[in-house]
């Protein structure tokens, strides 16, 4: 065993004099395992990071307990009376105020696209959203400074406002906007709070898009702008998972009444857009596999060709090793050690090959759309398999010189 | 006690249909300290009888005792023990592996011997002080002339103090001047009383020898000791 260790040690080093003395081939014989575990690790990491913005904004917005209500079009039998229906309006969260036992949060938006803010003299543009307080539990937002827009403030439909961090940040570096009067397309409204940035300073992806959000109460939205109480958007929270259907049949309920029977709205859960998710984490990860599993196939294959010709051009060594007393077994270990080097060195300088693809694909990619990072997990995994790769492609051409002849090879030429 | 004893020993060979007997019923006994060559044409037998006294071939039928042991019919691995511990090669074509010095060279036989040796480069140096190629210890092969490799090749053969030390026509590659180098080397060795046998087909090279033995059709027909 410990001589087993010691031959095998001695393979390594072996080996590594070997791949030294022929460079350019074992560079070549090594390619397909360089590719493999580079692409592993590089892909790996756009995956992630992929997954992960997705990931964060399913959380980010209420996971699982989330409920959405969507306009669509009303079924056929019901196109010729579609008018009737007021559409997704202030008065359903009146109504689901009232009767939603099931829910514990309802969140309407009425969203004024990107507007206009002025402050001394600067100019800047934002998106602007006309929201209720329920918005800052549902996203969790955190105040840099002030407050956040309160019931009071709906009620009156106050000109008040609070500021995205990024706009906050450029209105008002050294803090002190609670107070100020700012403009917003012409009217002036007050501010009274500045969110936190989400996700860091360094936000990307929804997290900035976030940031630049302001808010202002929903009944000043639709009186100061939009002039109607149409609703962009709305969504509600239920407050307990385990009611999840029976709160989606409960909005329903109350939906159908003040939208005066017409189905011209849709509840969904997020279980299909987790579903839908789930989906695609499982996609990307076949597929991710399927590339890594087959380059390293390549891989192996390349070196199990190159250790096949290695033994032909060395069966003379063999035959002198075996002479003075070498036993299949110091010869299997050898040529297996020396797999194991083409493989694992091959697997080393395609860790080192993912870190520039990483950076390459960061530079090509739109930086605010994928946070790409290098997952150590992935580097050692990617090691490993290419230590595997080099055992079982050095398994056959080893048992092969383990067991020449020692005549026969002695006098080959 | 001899060393090696070769009793009716028959090494038969098939080759298709063919049934080659390139040994056929040997009988032959080495003595410690011998210094014995092996003469005979091409097809007598004689690198058969070398294969088989040098632990790389087994015989088919006969006996052949090896230090007082049955070793006629052992196995693989036990055939390289002997290989690494009992028996010193020595070929024609040198067989020093290219990559390694001379001294990694000398050692080989120590790393596959099994045996706790802590000061390999030490032997392997007082192996190669033996043949007098201390000085090229550090040396690949390439940088060495023929007669040079031939003698890191027989401090090789010489650093796990071998019983025996078997030459294959050891001279073959070499000029005469290094011709009586190597011979005179191998004159020292036995003198010191180590046991070698030389196979060759030159006359003048058996002539080192104290014990000539002729081969013909697989069969010893001449055993002599020189100059009686």
């Amino acid at each position: 065993m410990i001589n087993g260790i010691l031959t095998f040690y001695s393979g390594l080093l072996n080996g590594l004099v070997e791949v030294w003395a022929h460079k350019f081939r074992s560079l070549l014989s090594m390619m397909g395992i360089i590719l493999g575990v580079a692409a592993l690790v590089a892909m790996v990491g756009v995956v992630r990071g992929m997954i992960g913005e997705v990931r964060d904004y399913f959380e980010r917005t209420g996971g699982i307990t989330r409920l959405q209500v969507e306009s669509r079009e009303p079924p056929d039998e019901q196109s010729h009376i579609a008018h009737l229906s007021p559409g997704m309006t202030f008065r359903d969260v009146e109504a689901i105020q009232a009767g939603g036992t099931l829910i514990d949060l309802i969140d309407p938006e009425v969203s004024l696209g990107w507007r206009r803010y002025t402050y001394a003299g600067q100019s800047e543009h934002a998106p602007l959203q006309g929201v209720m307080p329920d918005r800052r539990e549902r996203l969790q937002l955190q105040m840099r400074e002030g407050r956040y827009i309160g019931d009071l403030d709906v009620e009156w439909a106050s000109p008040v406002i609070v500021l995205g961090g990024w706009l906050g940040d450029l209105f008002f570096p050294n803090g002190g906007a609670v107070g100020q009067k700012i403009h917003v397309h012409g009217q002036t409204f007050r501010v009274i709070g500045v969110l936190e940035n989400l996700g860091g300073p360094e936000s990307r992806g929804w997290f900035q898009r976030q940031n630049r959000i302001c808010y202002i109460p929903i009944t000043a939205a639709m009186k100061r702008f939009s002039g109607d109480d149409r609703l962009s958007n709305l969504s509600v929270r239920v407050a307990e998972v385990a009611f999840l259907d029976d709160a989606l049949a409960q909005m329903e309920n109350i939906l159908i009444q003040t939208h005066r029977g017409i189905e011209d709205f849709a509840v969904s859960t997020m279980e299909e857009q987790l579903e839908e998710f789930r989906r695609m984490e499982r996609t990307f990860t076949f597929a991710l596999g399927g590339v890594a599993g087959i380059s390293l196939l390549v891989g192996g294959i390349g070196i199990m060709n190159v250790m096949l010709a290695v033994i032909n051009e060395r069966i003379r060594e063999i035959g002198v090793r075996k002479a003075v007393g070498a036993r299949g077994s110091d010869i299997f270990i050898q040529f297996l050690a020396e797999a194991v080097v083409i493989s694992v060195v091959g697997g080393l300088i395609g860790m080192m090959a993912s870190v520039g693809f990483v950076v390459f694909i960061r530079e090509v990619i739109d930086v605010e759309q994928f946070r790409i990072a290098l997952s150590p997990p992935a580097m050692v995994a990617g090691f490993l398999f290419s230590a595997v790769i080099g055992i079982a492609s050095g398994i056959y051409p080893a048992v092969r010189a383990a067991r020449m002849n020692v005549i026969d090879a002695l006098r080959y030429e | 006690m001899a060393l090696v004893e070769f009793e009716n020993l028959s090494k038969i060979y098939r080759m298709g249909e063919e049934t080659v007997r390139a040994l056929d019923g040997v009988e032959l006994r080495i003595e410690p300290g011998d210094f014995a060559a092996i003469l005979g044409p091409s097809g007598s037998g004689k690198s058969t009888l070398m294969h088989i006294l040098g632990f790389m071939d087994s015989p088919t039928s006969g006996q052949l005792r090896f230090e007082g042991r049955e070793v006629s019919g052992i196995g693989r691995a036990r055939r390289a023990w002997y290989r690494a511990n009992r028996i010193g090669f020595v070929f024609q074509a040198f067989n020093l592996l290219p990559r390694l010095s001379v001294a990694d060279n000398v050692q080989l036989p120590i790393v596959y011997s099994r045996s706790r040796i802590a000061d390999r480069r030490k032997r392997a140096l007082v192996a190669l002080d033996r043949v007098g190629m201390t000085h090229r210890a550090k040396h690949v092969p390439s940088q060495l002339s023929g007669g040079e490799r031939q003698r890191a090749a027989i401090a090789r053969a010489i650093v796990n103090n071998p019983s025996l030390i078997l030459a294959d026509e050891p001279t073959g590659n070499l000029d005469s001047q290094n011709v009586v180098r190597i011979m005179d080397l191998f004159t020292e060795l036995a003198r010191e009383g180590q046991t070698l046998v030389v196979v060759t087909h030159d006359e003048q090279v058996a002539a080192y020898a104290r014990r000539t033995i002729r081969m013909r059709d697989g069969r010893v027909i001449e055993d002599t000791v020189n100059g009686v």
